[in-house]
């Protein structure tokens, strides 16, 4: 069976494309998508094992997407991407798995995902 | 007793009446006006105990005590002559004039042996009533400039003048008609005491009557207090209250000074100009401030004969001035005056402080609202620069996130397979991400000199056409193109570097909002003394809602989805900058999924250049 993939929701192309490169040289499957709405689209397809979720974006922010699979029962590990000061307090807010705040050094996101991706899987 | 001789004795009383009243308040406070006033009225006291004492038969009637009732008689108009002077300055040449003239018929009553000559009675009734007549002319007059208590008084004064001018009228009468017939002196009785009551309550009015005749001014000044402080600015709250100050206190003007702790003076306007006055000198109004008690005077320039030519200039004889203050802290005083002597009276005072302490209310809540407003506009400002620094932080963070990831992966690659060559396209983000960056700390610079209005530098010479035409050359590629429309340069003077900045902002703007592609297209013409470009394109448009906002900082359009592209939200609040420091104005207009225009209005010459004076 394969692996569950990780995905990555950024408006931001930039980051987007250079996470899912990182992630995939490590070995992890990835989905992306641009926006919260576009998000919970590629969930449905992908089911994956965890999600890395950038907060502030056009559409369906980060709160909006949580909220939305919160409603619908969807239980998925999530792990907060954020620029902003109150990275840690927001990710409390959507009972997020995690907080890696930007600019993020490559090893902590990588300790992040590697912790709970075993463990959710 | 007839009733003739009732209404006679019943005059007698109430001129007794009035006589005291008036010489009690003038032994209480002896100031020139009360004496006079109570001089005024001894005379028909003194007539009166002369006719009852030759009534009761104590003195016989003889040609001595006749020729002393007339003298006294005449008197009256003289004296009457120098209250109407403490009211509206009677001229000096009319106050001579009738002094010799009640010197000279004073000297023929006594000297001429009775029966008295007709010419000299003929006389004598010109005399009088020609100064009766003035005097009910002149209070006349001055009610008609007085308002409030003023007007009141000066009405019943010119009343009491127009009845002693029929007293005398029909006493005239008598020298035609010597058989003096009952129903006549009965009403040349009822006549003089009117007169006689008309006078004391313009003169003299009673407390009660005064409040009476001030309430309805005071009940209208009260009721437009309670929104005074809401008026738009301080000195439309200070007029209205000097105005609603001098009309309850029947004063032809008042006016408020305000303490200033930088001038260490209080300050009053004064014709045009701002009269500093110091709280150590001894005009009434410093001595109130000084002493924070109502101050008074009825004749300035006698009281201080230093201020002569000030109160000649102003036109101020009496003064009344409160102090101004609220919870022991000094904010002014509320000064009324006017020209003539007989304006104020003691019983003023009270009703003058509490309308000054209504005013410290007013302009205390005055105060506290500007203070409110002036927090609120700091906390706002405070609220803006946090948002701002937020919002640049996360701006700046997100291209330098993923630099860094980039740059990390690299170094890992490298590190675990040196023989492979390097990630090239991993360069090629590293660099793009980096001059992103570069564009976002130089916009955030930008919005900073926008805030502090310094975005514009030396203006040259610069035709827009050539510059628009230059930068459609640049922008445009196979899915946008971009044509430049003019009937010829358009040169004016502008900042070169920022004007190129705007057009291109303006032109790259048309063109991310053209996802699909499309014809951008740069008008630029002349209109009089201004400029006009418009740069329009075939996009996405802009929302009615978001029509209004797209200058503002940080201002995205609703139907922006990609942040990619959009950069900060910073782009049209530099635009606007730019065109406002040259003295120009700038507008959107939009159909949705048709496209946008941006006009520009920059006048030729150079406006911007006074900025920088």
């Amino acid at each position: 069976m394969p692996k569950a993939p990780i995905l990555v929701i950024d408006d931001d192309q930039a980051i987007r494309t250079t996470i899912a490169d990182l992630l995939e040289a490590e070995g992890y499957p990835v989905a992306t998508a641009v926006n919260g709405a576009d998000g919970l689209v590629v969930l449905d397809q992908v089911k994956p094992a965890l999600v890395l979720l950038d907060m502030r974006m056009p559409v369906l922010d980060g709160w909006g997407f949580a909220r939305t699979l919160h409603e619908r029962g969807i239980s998925v590990p999530i792990v907060v991407l954020t620029a902003a000061q109150d990275a840690r307090r927001w990710a409390r807010e959507i009972n997020a798995a995690d907080v890696v705040a930007k600019p993020f050094d490559l090893i902590d996101l990588l300790d992040a995902v590697e912790r709970i991706y075993t463990n959710g899987s | 007793m007839s009733a003739d001789q009732l209404i006679q004795l019943l005059s007698w009383v109430i001129f007794l009446l009035v006589f005291a009243t008036v010489a009690v308040r003038a032994a209480r406070s002896p100031r020139l006006v009360t004496i006079e006033i109570a001089l005024f009225f001894s005379v028909p006291a003194l007539i009166i105990l002369l006719a009852a004492l030759g009534a009761a038969g104590l003195i016989a009637p003889s040609g001595p005590i006749d020729a002393l009732t007339t003298a006294l008689l005449l008197s009256i108009g003289y004296l009457l002559l120098r209250v109407v002077d403490k009211f509206a300055t009677a001229p000096g040449w009319l106050l001579r004039g009738s002094e010799a003239a009640l010197a000279l018929l004073t000297a023929g009553t006594f000297s001429l042996p009775a029966p008295r000559p007709g010419w000299l009675s003929i006389l004598m009734l010109i005399y009088l009533l020609g100064l009766l007549i003035y005097s009910a002319v002149a209070f006349a007059v001055e009610a008609g400039q007085s308002r409030g208590v003023t007007r009141r008084r000066m009405q019943a004064a010119a009343t009491g003048s127009v009845l002693l001018v029929t007293v005398f009228g029909l006493a005239s009468l008598a020298l035609v008609q010597p058989d003096l017939g009952g129903e006549r002196r009965m009403l040349t009785d009822i006549c003089g005491l009117a007169a006689a009551i008309a006078y004391y309550l313009g003169f003299a009015p009673p407390r009660w009557l005064r409040r009476a005749w001030q309430g309805p001014e005071l009940r209208a000044f009260l009721s437009r207090v309670a929104n005074l402080a809401r008026l738009p600015d301080q000195t439309a709250i200070l007029r209205e209250i000097e105005h609603g100050f001098a009309t309850a206190l029947g004063a032809p003007r008042a006016r408020i000074g305000l303490w200033s702790d930088e001038l260490g003076a209080i300050q009053f306007p004064l014709g045009d100009a701002t009269y500093r006055l110091n709280p150590r000198d001894d005009l009434p109004a410093a001595q109130a401030f000084q002493l924070q008690k109502v101050m008074f005077t009825d004749n300035l320039p006698r009281d201080q004969p230093a201020y002569r030519d000030m109160s000649r200039a102003y036109r101020m004889i009496s003064v009344l001035a409160a102090p101004i203050s609220i919870s022991g802290q000094r904010i002014g005083v509320l000064v009324a005056y006017g020209p003539h002597m007989l304006i104020f009276a003691e019983d003023d005072l009270e009703l003058a402080q509490l309308l000054a302490d209504q005013a410290a209310t007013i302009l205390e809540i005055r105060s506290l609202i500007d203070e409110a407003a002036r927090n609120q506009a700091r906390e706002e400002a405070t609220r803006l620069k946090e948002d701002f620094l937020s919002a640049a932080a996360h701006d700046l963070k997100t291209p330098l996130t993923a630099l860094i990831a980039k740059a990390q992966m690299m170094e890992r690659a490298a590190l675990r397979r040196p023989e492979q060559p390097a990630d090239l396209a991993g360069v090629r983000l590293i660099m793009s991400e980096g001059q992103r960056l570069r564009r976002l700390v130089l916009e955030l610079l930008d919005a900073t000199r926008v805030e502090q209005g310094k975005l514009v530098g030396m203006l040259e010479r610069v035709d827009l056409v050539a510059l628009a035409e230059e930068i459609c050359g640049r922008q445009q590629s196979a899915l946008h193109s971009c044509a430049v429309d003019s009937d010829g340069p358009v040169v004016g003077m502008f900042d070169h570097i920022r004007i190129a900045q705007l057009i291109e902002n303006l032109v790259e703007n048309a063109i991310q909002y053209s996802p699909g592609g499309g014809a951008v297209r740069i008008k630029v013409w002349r209109a009089g003394d201004l400029a006009r470009v418009e740069i329009s394109d075939q996009g996405v448009g802009i929302r009615g809602d978001d029509l209004p906002h797209v200058f503002e900082r940080f201002y995205r359009g609703s139907n922006v989805d990609d942040r990619h592209f959009a950069g900060m939200g910073l782009g049209l609040f530099i635009c606007r900058g730019i065109v406002e420091q040259h003295g120009g104005r700038i507008w959107a207009s939009s159909q949705p999924h048709q496209g946008s225009t941006f006009h520009i209005e920059l006048p030729l010459l150079a406006v911007a250049e006074q900025l920088y004076a």
